[in-house]
């Protein structure tokens, strides 16, 4: 008899099935213990006859795979050891750093706590205990090092910078924005954290991995060049142009994403997965200006942000008018011009301030 | 003589990826209930233990329902996250692999179901999870059956739906007993589970005699 004609068999031999549908016998194939391993030896010693039955039910039930079967790594049980107890660390420490505002909550919501004030209020100190428990814990000997000395880099309007890192990684920090980072990474992550801002991070592969934090986000990197963009207070914007990065939000999801894809979290942790247009996204750190059917309102915010100047309004403009064009390396008369050429508008520059009239 | 024809790899080996530790001794001999009631009341050595015991296998069902693994090790983590930080108000757990295969589930299914493209894909993708192979590591198989019938096999197999395949996976795969499928795939009562696998054989045989018959 073969497995074909065990399942083929008519409903007359009933043995084959009481065999792999009994629970008591598929214990024995697949967890067999003294109690099981008794009842079962005394049983096929005294139905002799039904042993090549009784090993094809168990060859049966042995054989039933997973399709999918990888790998679980030693390197992923680690991690995911690691990750978990990291998490439980972060949040004991958010605990103690603010005891005061536990006490005043008296419903004691741990949940509430952890999201909505936690992170929000200290991303600096939670940095600070965080690298002390990951020295602590991996690194004993780099405990001499008490402080690690952080260092802040801030654009005004009006001013773009590069930033290379130690690791080799390169930061792109656009005009408004702020990023802090350490001075030397420690042995066992890089850590950066974006206060505000955009910024486009070119990340140098190795061994140890990136994390950018953002608010309440944080992106983890897995080797890659993305862009970041914080807008607001709550919502987020990450794109990523190669490489792999996962972020984790406020309410604990972790969204992977692909090369093209961009994530956009709003204010209130709604988000959405598009893909997007690289000049549009990431030009600015090539020096494209891009306007992409922009109204008024983000026309005059990006030329604030990219020229450092204050553009007033006069007149009565069009909320329905939009503008495309594309600018690199433009002065911002020339930008100016282009805007009003097409729009009818009027501008007058005197030094850093830009008056825009709508003559109609 | 040991009549049970145990396979040359046993099973434990996938249990204990790594070495045996301390928490393995101290706890191999004691109930899911006691273990459970250790880890609620902050015992660290228990939560190692049932780490050590589960994570492997939670892994390898897990990627049955998604293809990304580095997202089920992503939900494996929450899983556990979630746990540890709910000690002290966890509720009591007579089987604990049984309960943790079912949070796991639930975390997949609800992580699947945040992203728009997923849940568009969703009824789609539940109907290709938990396919089912056949090992033919056992020599009396291989010398009795030819490949195509095996082929046959897990053609009909795999036109079960989601759901016997799930049950058929764990009574088999994860020797799991009817009460354990019935926590693990949330089911109110045993006899549910015992019905998914009935119903599901019953359909092989069909399927088989079907076949069997068109060749005639």
């Amino acid at each position: 008899m073969d497995l074909f004609s065990i399942y083929n068999m008519k409903y007359k031999d009933y043995d084959i099935d009481h065999f792999i549908t009994d629970e008591f016998f598929i214990q024995w194939i697949k967890n067999p213990n003294e109690n099981n391993n008794h009842f079962w030896e005394k049983w096929i010693e005294q139905h002799p006859e039904k042993r090549p039955l009784v090993n094809e039910a168990a060859n049966l039930i042995r054989s039933v795979e997973y399709a999918n079967d990888p790998e679980f790594t030693d390197r992923m049980y680690t991690e995911t050891f690691e990750q978990i107890l990291k998490a439980d660390n972060h949040f004991r420490q958010l605990e103690a750093v603010s005891p005061t505002k536990i006490s005043t909550t008296p419903t004691k919501n741990v949940n509430y706590f952890f999201f909505v004030r936690g992170v929000a209020a200290s991303i600096l100190v939670l940095f600070g205990l965080w690298a002390q428990y990951q020295a602590f814990n991996f690194k004993p000997e780099s405990v001499e090092i008490p402080e690690i000395a952080l260092i802040t880099r801030t654009n005004p309007s009006g001013q773009k910078s590069i930033i290379d890192l130690p690791d080799g990684t390169k930061i792109h920090l656009n005009a408004e924005s702020e990023i802090e980072f350490p001075q030397e990474f420690s042995a066992d992550i890089r850590f950066v954290s974006l206060k505000k801002g955009e910024a486009f991070f070119e990340v140098q592969k190795e061994l140890r991995p990136f994390w950018i934090q953002t608010g309440k986000a944080k992106i983890r990197v897995l080797g890659t060049s993305f862009n970041v963009k914080k807008i607001g207070t709550e919502s987020l914007q990450v794109a990523l142009v190669t490489g792999k990065v996962s972020v984790d939000t406020e309410n604990g999801s972790r969204m992977r994403l692909e090369p093209n894809e961009m994530l956009v979290i709003e204010d209130g942790g709604k988000y959405q997965k598009t893909d997007f247009d690289p000049k549009e996204v990431i030009g600015w750190k090539d020096n494209y200006l891009v306007f992409k059917i922009s109204g008024l309102p983000e026309i005059r915010r990006k030329l604030e942000q990219w020229y450092g100047v204050k553009i007033e309004l006069k007149g009565d403009f069009d909320e329905k008018w939009t503008y495309s064009g594309i600018y690199k390396d433009e002065m911002l008369e020339n930008v100016l011009r282009g805007i009003c050429m097409t729009s009818g508008m009027n501008y007058k520059i005197n030094k850093k301030q830009i008056i825009l009239t709508n003559p109609k | 003589m040991n009549h049970n024809p145990k396979l040359p790899n046993n099973e434990l080996s996938t249990i204990y990826p790594l070495d045996h530790s301390e928490s393995i001794k101290v706890y191999e001999t004691k109930s899911d209930v006691d273990i459970w009631n250790a880890f609620n009341s902050g015992d660290e050595i228990a939560f190692n233990y049932i780490y050590r015991m589960y994570v492997t296998v939670l892994f390898k069902y897990g990627c049955q329902m998604c293809k990304d693994k580095y997202h089920v090790q992503d939900c494996i983590q929450n899983v556990f996250i979630d746990l540890r930080r709910k000690r002290g108000q966890l509720n009591e757990v007579q089987n604990t692999k049984a309960y943790l295969f079912k949070i796991l589930y639930r975390e997949l299914i609800r992580k699947s179901n945040k992203s728009k493209e997923e849940v568009h894909q969703y009824p789609e993708k539940i109907g290709k999870n938990f396919f089912i192979e056949f090992s033919q590591e056992t020599k009396l198989i291989q010398q009795e059956i030819q490949q195509e019938k095996i082929e046959i096999i897990k053609i009909a197999i795999n036109k079960l739906t989601c759901r016997q395949r799930q049950a058929i996976l764990l009574l088999y795969k994860e020797g799991m007993t009817y009460t354990e499928i019935s926590i693990a795939m949330d089911f109110s009562e045993v006899k549910s589970a015992r019905k998914v696998i009935y119903r599901a054989l019953a359909t092989m045989k069909t399927l088989l005699q079907t076949k069997s018959e068109n060749e005639v």
